[in-house]
C-alpha cells in the first residue's frame, strides 16, 4: 500500500500521450509560440481564419521540447493550446494527471460547486511550484440581470474584491493569473466603470496578474467591448462549429487578438451530443481541433471528467491538425426523414399492434446517428414478436410524416439478430 | 437470438443494404413546459416578485454559467426559480440563489427577498449526489427533507429528486429562510431518507457528512457509475472507502473486467462463478485501489489505502449483504437509489 500515484500517472502519460510530461516547463516565463505549433497550423486544408498581426513584436521563439503552445496575447504567457475547464471535475488526481501531461492552464470560477471546485484545486496546487501552472478564476456579480445582461444600480464593485479574497483562500494562493468578470453579454456591463475600477484594484493589489471577461451570449459585442475598455488582457468566449454566428465570433476574435488580447475558447464541445436523446455523440477531438484551427484562439478549455477524455485531449494537444475525416465527422447527422414526432396515429391501424414510434426511433438511431448498439438495445426492450409484421399483406398504416413504416420495421428488426460485438 | 459468426455477418450485411428512407420534414419535438407555479407555496406577507422561471438542461447555463456542467453530470431535469419579496422590497431579477455568487450586503433596509431555486434531478440519488458535491465540510445538518444546512443568508436542502436552494437578500435579520424551507419542503414529494447504502459504511474513522455521490465517471472512469465515496482518517492514514452499485452481478463483473484492463492488472482472485472476488489494482490515475465485489456491489478503498482498511472493507461487505437481505425482505430502503 505504497504511494504510487505519481509514478503511475507518469507511466500512463508516457504510454498514452507520447511522453508529453517530459516537456512541461515553467509556465509563466516563456513568451513565444513553438515551431511545432506553426507547422500544425500550416497543415490545415480548409481556409482557416487568418492570424492577427501581433500588436507587439514577439520575443524570440523559445524552442521547447514540450507540447505546442501559443502566446496568450499581451499577457506574454505561453500557454498549451489545450487547457482544462475544471468546472465539473471533482477528482484531484485527474487534475494532477492533466498538469503532469502538460495541460497547465486551469480554469475555474468562484461559483462552481459553491466553491468546492476551487477548494479541490487548492488541494492539488499546494504541492506544485507556483510558476508551474496558470490559474484563471471568474467572479460573478450578484447584481447582474441575466435577461438584460446589465448591472443594476445597486452594483458594488467591491463585491469583486470580496469574492476574489474568498477564492484565493480556497485556492491557497496569494494571486491568480487571470481574473475574469464572469458571464458578460452586454457592452455596457463590460465597460461599467465601478466594475472596471474594482478589477483594476485587484490587479494593482497584486491579487490578479491579468484581467479578463467571459461570455457565452452576444459574444462579438462583448469581445469588442473588451477591446474598447483597454483594461482586459484576455477574453474567454464560447466558440464552436455549431454556433450559427461562429463567423461573427471568429471575426471579433481576430480583432481582439490583433489588439493584443489573449483569446481562450470554451464550449468547444458544442453540447457533446448532436441529439437530445444523447445517442449521437459529437467527435470531441474534431470539435476541439475545429476551434484550435483558428490561430487567434490561443487555448481552449474543454471540461473532462475521465481518463479517456484526458487522453483524447492530450492527443489533440500533441497534434491539433483538423483532418478531412475530422471535418466530415463534424457534419450534422441528416435527420430529415428520420425523426418520428410521436403523434401515435400509426398505432390503431397497425393490426399487429406494434410500438411503431419506438421502432422508428430505433431506425433513426441506426441510420441517422449510426449508433447501432443503441438501436439494438431499444429493439430488445420492446419484446417484439419473432416476425413483427406477421402475415399482414397490405399494411394499413399511413404515417403522418410519410415514412414507409412497413419497410422500416422490416429493416430495423433484423438488427435483433446481430451479435452485439459486431455492432460498431 | 444469437447465431453463428457467419450468419451474424450475413445479418449485418443484409441490414446495411438499406434503401433510402422516405423524405419528410424534420420537426423538432417541443419540450413540454412543466407546471412550476405549484412548487412555490403561498407565504403570508410575501408575494412572488419574479418568476417562476423554468430552466432546462439546454438553458441552465444562462442562469448559473459553467456551473451547469456539474448539474448535467447528475442528470438535471429542470429548475424552477422564483423570488419572493415582502412588502415594498426591491426586486432582484434573475439572480441565482447560489450563495457563492450572491451579494450578502446589498442593502441594509428592513425589506427582504427570498430566492427559491428548485432543481429537479432524475432521481433521489442524483439529487443527493449534487447536494453532496456542493455541501461544505463541517456543516451542521438541519432536519429538513433528507438533509439541510444553512448559513447567515442561505439554506440548502434535498428531498426526493429535488435539490433546493434558498437565499435571503436585503435585510438579513430576521431570517425567514427556515420558515420558507419548511413550507417548500412540505409540498415536494419524494423520500426523506438518504440513500440506504450510506448506513453500510463503518463508523470507525469516518468523517461525518463528507460523503460524496457520483452518478458517473467515478474515479475518472466512465464504466464506474452510481458510486458513493466516504473519506476516513485513522491515525495518520487518510483514505476513502467507496461503494459502486451495479445493475446486477453481470454489470459489476463487467466493471471489474474493464477496470483490470485499464490497470493492466493480472488475474485476480475470484470464486468459480466470478460473481465474488477481490483484487488490488494499480489505477493509472488514482494509484493503488483495493477492490472487492459480490453480487451487484463493488466496494473498495482508494487514496493510499492503509492496512487498517481491510477490517473496514470486511465490515462494509457484510453490511452490503445485509442490505440485500433487507431489500429482498421488502424493505423500501434499498441501495443507492
Amino acid at each position: 500500500m505504497n504511494n504510487t500515484n505519481k509514478l503511475e500517472r507518469r507511466d500512463f502519460l508516457k504510454l498514452g500521450a507520447g511522453g508529453l510530461a517530459a516537456g512541461v516547463l515553467s509556465a509563466g516565463c516563456a513568451t513565444a509560440a513553438s515551431t511545432q505549433e506553426k507547422q500544425n497550423l500550416s497543415a490545415e486544408t480548409a481556409a482557416p481564419p487568418k492570424p492577427a498581426p501581433t500588436a507587439e513584436p514577439a520575443a524570440p521563439v523559445a524552442k521547447t521540447a514540450g507540447p505546442p503552445r501559443r502566446v496568450l496575447g499581451r499577457t506574454g504567457i505561453e500557454v498549451p493550446i489545450v487547457s482544462m475547464g475544471v468546472m465539473n471535475a471533482d477528482n484531484p488526481n485527474l487534475v494532477r494527471a492533466a498538469l503532469d501531461g502538460g495541460i497547465f492552464l486551469l480554469d475555474t470560477a468562484h461559483g462552481y460547486q459553491e466553491g468546492r471546485n476551487e477548494e479541490m484545486l487548492g488541494t492539488v496546487l499546494k504541492d506544485r511550484k507556483r510558476d508551474s501552472f496558470v490559474i484563471a478564476t471568474k467572479v460573478h456579480l450578484s447584481t447582474l440581470d441575466r435577461k438584460t445582461g446589465l448591472f443594476s444600480k445597486e452594483t458594488r464593485g467591491e463585491e469583486i474584491g470580496e469574492k476574489l479574497d474568498i477564492s484565493l483562500k480556497r485556492l491557497g494562493l496569494d494571486h491568480v493569473d487571470i481574473l475574469h468578470l464572469h458571464n458578460q453579454s452586454a457592452r455596457e456591463s463590460v465597460l461599467y466603470e465601478p466594475v472596471l475600477k474594482a478589477l483594476e484594484k485587484a490587479k494593482r493589489d497584486g491579487k490578479a496578474r491579468f484581467l479578463g471577461c467571459s461570455t457565452h451570449k452576444n459574444e462579438p459585442e462583448v469581445i469588442r467591448a473588451a477591446v474598447e475598455a483597454k483594461l482586459y488582457d484576455v477574453v474567454l468566449t464560447s466558440y464552436n462549429f455549431r454556433q450559427d454566428h461562429h463567423l461573427e465570433v471568429q471575426k471579433a476574435v481576430g480583432e481582439a487578438a490583433q489588439a493584443g488580447l489573449g483569446i481562450v475558447a470554451m464550449k468547444t464541445q458544442a453540447g457533446v451530443y448532436w441529439d437530445k436523446e444523447k445517442q449521437s455523440p459529437i467527435n470531441m477531438k474534431a470539435a476541439l481541433k475545429w476551434a484550435l484551427r483558428d490561430p487567434n484562439v490561443h487555448t481552449a478549455i474543454p471540461g473532462f471528467t475521465t481518463l479517456d477524455q484526458l487522453q483524447a485531449d492530450l492527443e489533440v494537444l500533441r497534434d491539433s491538425t483538423l483532418t478531412d475525416d475530422d471535418k466530415r465527422s463534424l457534419e450534422a447527422p441528416k435527420l430529415v426523414g428520420f425523426f418520428c414526432q410521436g403523434c401515435d396515429q400509426c398505432l390503431d391501424p397497425c393490426l399487429e399492434k406494434l410500438p411503431i414510434p419506438e421502432l422508428m426511433r430505433s431506425f433513426m438511431y441506426a441510420h441517422a446517428y449510426r449508433n447501432r448498439q443503441a438501436a439494438q438495445a431499444l429493439l430488445l426492450e420492446l419484446d417484439l414478436p419473432e416476425s413483427p409484421c406477421g402475415d399482414c399483406g397490405a399494411c394499413p398504416v399511413r404515417c403522418a410524416k410519410g415514412f414507409d413504416v412497413r419497410q422500416r420495421v422490416r429493416d430495423i428488426v433484423r438488427l435483433r439478430e446481430v451479435p452485439r460485438e459486431f455492432l460498431i | 437470438m444469437r447465431g453463428s459468426p457467419l450468419a451474424a455477418r450475413g445479418a449485418l450485411a443484409a441490414f446495411f443494404v438499406f434503401s433510402a428512407p422516405a423524405s419528410g420534414d424534420f420537426q423538432a419535438a417541443t419540450a413540454a413546459v412543466s407546471e412550476t407555479s405549484s412548487l412555490f407555496p403561498k407565504v403570508e406577507g410575501w408575494k412572488i416578485s419574479d418568476g417562476p422561471t423554468r430552466y432546462t438542461p439546454e438553458t441552465l447555463f444562462e442562469y448559473i454559467d459553467g456551473g451547469a456542467e456539474s448539474f448535467l453530470q447528475f442528470d438535471f431535469q429542470d429548475l424552477a426559480s422564483a423570488t419572493y419579496a415582502n412588502d415594498g422590497a426591491a426586486h432582484a431579477k434573475n439572480r441565482p440563489s447560489s450563495r457563492a455568487s450572491h451579494d450578502r450586503d446589498s442593502t441594509a433596509a428592513s425589506k427582504a427577498e427570498i430566492t427559491v431555486d428548485i432543481y429537479r434531478h432524475r432521481d433521489a440519488f442524483r439529487a443527493f449526489g449534487m447536494y453532496t458535491q456542493e455541501r461544505p465540510a463541517g456543516t451542521t445538518p438541519l432536519p429538513i427533507g433528507v438533509e439541510a444546512y444553512a448559513g447567515p443568508d442561505y439554506l440548502e436542502f434535498v428531498v426526493g429528486p429535488y435539490y433546493v436552494k434558498l437565499v435571503q437578500s436585503g435585510a438579513r435579520q430576521p431570517s425567514f429562510l427556515r420558515r420558507f424551507a419548511e413550507k417548500v419542503v412540505a409540498d415536494l414529494a419524494g423520500t426523506r431518507e438518504p440513500p440506504a447504502v450510506l448506513k453500510c459504511f463503518p463508523e470507525r474513522g469516518k468523517r461525518a457528512r463528507a460523503e460524496k455521490l457520483m452518478a458517473r465517471d467515478f474515479l475518472g472512469h466512465p464504466f464506474l457509475h452510481d458510486a458513493v465515496a466516504v473519506p476516513y482518517q485513522i491515525g495518520e492514514a487518510n483514505f476513502r472507502l467507496f461503494v459502486v452499485e451495479g445493475k446486477d452481478s453481470a454489470d459489476v463483473r463487467a466493471m471489474v473486467q474493464r477496470y483490470r484492463a485499464v490497470a493492466k492488472s493480472p488475474a485476480v482472485a475470484t470464486d468459480s462463478a466470478g460473481s465474488e472476488g477481490t483484487a488490488t489494482l494499480k489505477d493509472p490515475l488514482n494509484g493503488e485501489v483495493t477492490l472487492q465485489w459480490k453480487g451487484r456491489w463493488l466496494w473498495g478503498a482508494v487514496d493510499q489505502p492503509a492496512d487498517e482498511c481491510q477490517s473496514l472493507l470486511d465490515e462494509l461487505g457484510r453490511k452490503l449483504s445485509a442490505l440485500d437481505k433487507e431489500s429482498s425482505a421488502g424493505s423500501p430502503a434499498s441501495g443507492t437509489r
